[in-house]
């Protein structure tokens, strides 16, 4: 699942090591879960006037060649024609805070808004590989999509030294793949917000809603791809497009899926089962009632 | 006292509410005379909804699913404005082992404080509102719930809220947040610590008047919304002959868990119905021991008086002077009436498990029909 617009960057992977490659290898993978993303979109909101971009730090656990970014927090900093100041400080204590609830996250790299590297962004990237050592900082940078001409995305990035000297304002950042992940359980949150955000702020639906509504936006969803498909099928029969045979073998598999498990009367156990189920639970919260207005009564 | 207090500072801090996500305020030096009505200082416009931001959803969640145990909670802070409750961030506490509670609950009050101090540098909201506790199945009522949300109800302004998310509902695909405030009933009997039988009739208490719930909406804010719809959008690849798998991607492709026929999570959710009667029955007998116990003593007690007054009348009678009248109490030691609180809890437990072990069930129903129905049989 990759973020943002599809590019055709290769993603080079240097194996060779450079003249001060930190021990480890480097990440050739970006995974960041949602609430990372949101945190820095908040706190892009909530930046002073004079502020052009924000930045902060990205927690999260690093494998062997990958990292999942799990979180983020917002750190202070300002820049100016001269000079560049992150707020070590604050950085560090913000820190410590976020181990005492997440000790398993650590600082893995550090993020931006808008897709502008310049040498401040080296420099920054140099104090984060410090905190980081012995491995190497990722940059991920946000675009927003605020600014004309630029779509929202995200971008990650690794560093290496440039130049004969290598001075901790020049570097090179290049790019890796970079993808959002999230547990299968928190899928639904997610749906949840994509939902509503597609709603007009006034006529967002009162929480929590029903499993059944749920499952009702479900068949719609599914039955606008089936007229979809319809329509592509009848197209291609009327002639009008030129059929894909792959698609029409994903299409076989899907639609060809066995339904023999509720044919050979599993169906009619099934609802046994569930209706039981059902008639028990209702006996029991009649009897918890009854048991509480009891409780009222008995000594009056 | 605290509230009052509370009000100032936040009608001090009002003037410069810009990073506020209200749509509806913006940057000003001074109340408007438009907005006078929306901004109550002294927090007299009811509570009407709570409006929970995108950044908090993804928060709880993924700080419930993450925890150790069941019992992932945190505080939620933000602003109320004209009767809704804007709940912008949050964060979660660190989980406390009960070994050393005293030193625990020092360091997670230092922890909050210095959180929050932070959050304020960096323009965030630094208003506590309430707390959210995580839960399985739908079952919140326990002593801490009540205990916390008792203390956040006195202290903070228009009480404070406590949101409650179902972990296995939304693994369902059902992502469930909803919010609760303690009834003025309960807060009454909850304050006098009283919670015998006439206590619970005096103020009409059932488990499910214990905690009255407030509507709740979510909101994304118009740049979440952006980004969500940018995320969402399938991309086309650029390249040309590519599988159809491949040709495009989405960060975020459509799911279809919910149309999951199986009824995963029934066992668990019986088994658990009847840990929760189980414990419930063993409240009960303690309840009705101490019952007992106190209504021998109260017959023992009754039983000496009646024979003094006996003996008082007779002496009379032979023109003696009569006993005197002996303080019974300090005689007969007749036990405090016993807390029905836990066994309401334990009661409110075992409905909230059967609860949405009916709603799992019936949704299994209809997907079931729905299935028959579209394989055509």
């Amino acid at each position: 699942m990759p973020l943002g617009p599809s590019s055709s960057a290769i993603y080079l992977q240097n194996t060779s090591s450079s003249v001060n490659a930190a021990p480890g290898r480097t990440p050739t993978a970006v995974t960041i879960h949602p609430v990372a993303l949101f945190s820095i979109l908040d706190h892009y909101l909530r930046r002073t006037d004079a502020q052009e971009r924000v930045i902060g730090t990205l927690l999260g656990t690093r494998t062997d060649t990958e990292i999942e970014v799990r979180s983020s927090f917002a750190v202070l900093h300002s820049e100016t024609s001269e000079q560049v100041a992150v707020d070590m400080e604050y950085h560090r204590s913000m820190y410590e805070l976020h181990h005492k609830v997440n000790p398993k996250e650590i600082i893995v790299g550090w993020y931006s808004t808008g897709s502008n590297l310049n040498t401040y962004s080296a420099l920054i990237q140099n104090f984060y590989s410090q905190e980081t050592a012995p491995h190497q900082a990722i940059h991920v940078a946000l675009d927003t999509g605020v600014e004309d001409g630029k779509s929202a995305g995200v971008k990650a990035y690794v560093s290496s030294p440039i130049g004969i000297f290598p001075k901790p304002e020049n570097c090179v950042f290049v790019p890796i793949p970079c993808e959002l992940r999230f547990h299968e359980a928190e899928r639904s949150g997610l749906d949840l917000l994509t939902s509503t955000a597609s709603l007009p702020s006034s006529e967002s639906p009162l929480q929590p809603a029903s499993d059944l509504e749920i499952f009702d936006q479900s068949l719609q969803s599914v039955q606008d791809m089936l007229d979809r498909v319809l329509g592509y099928v009848q197209k291609v029969l009327a002639g009008e497009v030129e059929g894909d045979r792959a698609v029409g073998r994903y299409l076989m598999d899907t639609l060809g899926a066995s339904t023999d498990d509720i044919e050979k009367g599993g169906f009619n156990t099934s609802l046994q089962d569930t209706l039981m189920i059902s008639y028990l639970a209702n006996l029991v919260r009649s009897q918890a009632e009854i048991s509480s207005r009891l409780a009222l009564t008995a000594a009056s | 006292m605290a509230a009052t207090s509370m009000a100032a500072a936040l009608a001090a801090s009002l003037p410069a509410p810009q990073a506020a996500p209200a749509p509806a305020a913006p940057t000003y030096e001074a109340i408007p005379a438009s907005m006078s009505k929306a901004i109550d200082i002294e927090a007299e416009i009811p509570l009407t909804c709570v409006q929970l931001d995108g950044l908090v959803v993804t928060k709880i969640l993924k700080h419930s699913r993450e925890a150790p145990s069941t019992t992932a909670h945190g505080l939620l802070l933000g602003l109320d404005l004209d009767g809704i409750l804007e709940v912008s961030n949050s964060f979660p506490l660190p989980h406390h082992n009960n070994d050393d509670d005293d030193k625990s609950a020092k360091s997670i009050a230092r922890y909050q404080a210095s959180m929050l101090r932070s959050l304020k540098e960096v323009q965030g909201d630094d208003n506590v509102v309430g707390f959210y506790q995580a839960t399985t199945l739908g079952a919140f009522f326990n002593q801490t719930l009540v205990d916390t949300q008792a203390i956040h109800q006195e202290r903070l302004r228009h009480g404070g809220i406590v949101i409650v998310h179902d972990l296995s509902q939304t693994a369902r695909g059902n992502a469930s947040f909803r919010a609760f405030k303690l009834t003025p009933a309960f807060m009454d009997a909850y304050k006098k610590a009283n919670f015998s039988a006439s206590s619970l009739i005096s103020h009409r208490l059932t488990f499910s008047s214990i905690l009255e719930e407030v509507p709740l909406k979510i909101r994304t804010n118009p740049l979440l919304s952006s980004f969500l719809g940018a995320m969402a959008a399938p991309s086309t690849s650029s390249l040309t002959g590519v599988h159809p798998k491949s040709a495009t991607t989405s960060a975020l492709p459509p799911s279809f868990s919910v149309l999951d026929l199986g009824n995963t999570g029934l066992t668990r959710n019986l088994e658990q119905i009847a840990e929760a009667i189980d414990s419930y029955r063993t409240e009960e007998g303690n309840v009705a021991y101490h019952s007992r116990q106190i209504a021998r003593e109260k017959l023992r007690a009754d039983t000496y008086v009646a024979k003094r007054k006996e003996e008082n009348a007779s002496r009379v009678a032979q023109g003696l002077n009569p006993l005197p009248e002996e303080d019974i109490s300090r005689l007969f030691k007749i036990p405090p009436e016993p807390s029905r609180l836990e066994s309401m809890l334990l009661l409110g437990q075992v409905d909230a498990f059967a609860k949405s072990l009916e709603s799992n069930a019936s949704a299994g129903l209809v997907k079931m029909y729905a299935a028959r129905a579209s394989s055509g049989i």
